[in-house]
């Protein structure tokens, strides 16, 4: 768990899961493009957030493709938002959607 | 399905999600805990699955009377290690519109634990995000159980338990 809010604790590192977050399955030099770094820079973070466990990787062909895994993110959540708590929590998030839909149709 | 396998990766979310999660236990009894039906119902929003488990046999995930949640064939069954799911999602019209996905379950010995990988492919272009939506949380309450004896309890991890009649 240390290494999830290590990994989480730097703003390039949340950027690249919200890069992931938007679409999924992205190789090196896709994010590269997306983000104001060098490749190094970028493989350094990515590293940071595989070992994490936030990101996880698949191969195909020659390419590597970089997947954001949600699961630590989770086992967090579920430690501390407790069963009393997790029904407002869960009603604030639809309200929230609900306000955004609205936002959104206008 | 092995690494080299031709998948596509597309717009939005993509048509493949990966999850991963560690879990201290051994292979055998995360895979019972996978294809034995009281022991999913735990960690699976009260839903169990009921199959043979062998390749080409039907499985079904449901609260009897209630609601059916998915079903599909096992395309592959390598216990252990491997399972390989087609996973055609029945909660609501909206969900069943999406057709067929495929759920691939991984699992690897890694020192005192278990890797588990879900893969789950095949979808739609803009696929629905409920159809996947629910793993993290399925996986964190397996994770509970196989650790601790326990179940998750936070509410929807429980949603359906006690329903079924």
């Amino acid at each position: 768990m240390d290494e999830v809010f290590k990994a989480l604790a730097d703003p390039t590192r949340r950027e690249l899961l919200d890069q992931l977050f938007e679409q999924d399955g992205q190789t090196l030099s896709a994010l590269e493009e997306r983000l104001p770094m060098t490749r190094f820079g970028v493989m350094k973070h990515l590293k940071v957030l595989e070992e994490a466990g936030l990101v996880t990787t698949r191969k195909r062909g020659r390419e590597k493709l970089h997947f954001l895994n949600p699961v630590p993110i989770r086992l967090i959540h579920d430690r501390w938002v407790s069963k009393y708590a997790a029904p407002w929590a869960s009603a604030l998030t639809e309200l929230k959607r609900d306000i955004e839909n609205e936002e959104k149709e206008r | 399905m092995n690494d080299e396998q031709a998948y596509t990766v597309v717009g939005g979310r993509g048509s493949m999600t990966v999850f991963e999660i560690y879990i201290k236990t051994t292979p055998e009894r995360l895979w019972e805990a996978i294809t034995s039906e009281e022991m999913r119902k735990r960690y699976s929003f009260g839903v169990g699955t009921v199959s043979e488990w062998t390749e080409g046999s039907e499985y079904k995930s449901a609260v009897p009377g209630v609601v059916d949640i998915a079903s599909g064939e096992n395309l592959e069954v390598d216990p252990p290690r491997r399972l390989v799911q087609s996973f055609t999602a029945l909660w609501s019209e909206d969900v069943q519109r999406e057709g067929a996905s495929r759920v691939t379950w991984e699992i690897e010995p890694v020192g005192t634990s278990c890797r588990l990988r879900v893969t789950h492919d095949q979808l739609a272009e803009s696929a629905n995000n409920e159809l996947y939506g629910g793993w993290p949380m399925i996986l964190s309450g397996l994770k509970t159980l196989l650790e601790t004896g326990e179940d998750l309890d936070t509410p929807g991890s429980l949603r359906y338990s006690g329903a079924a009649g």
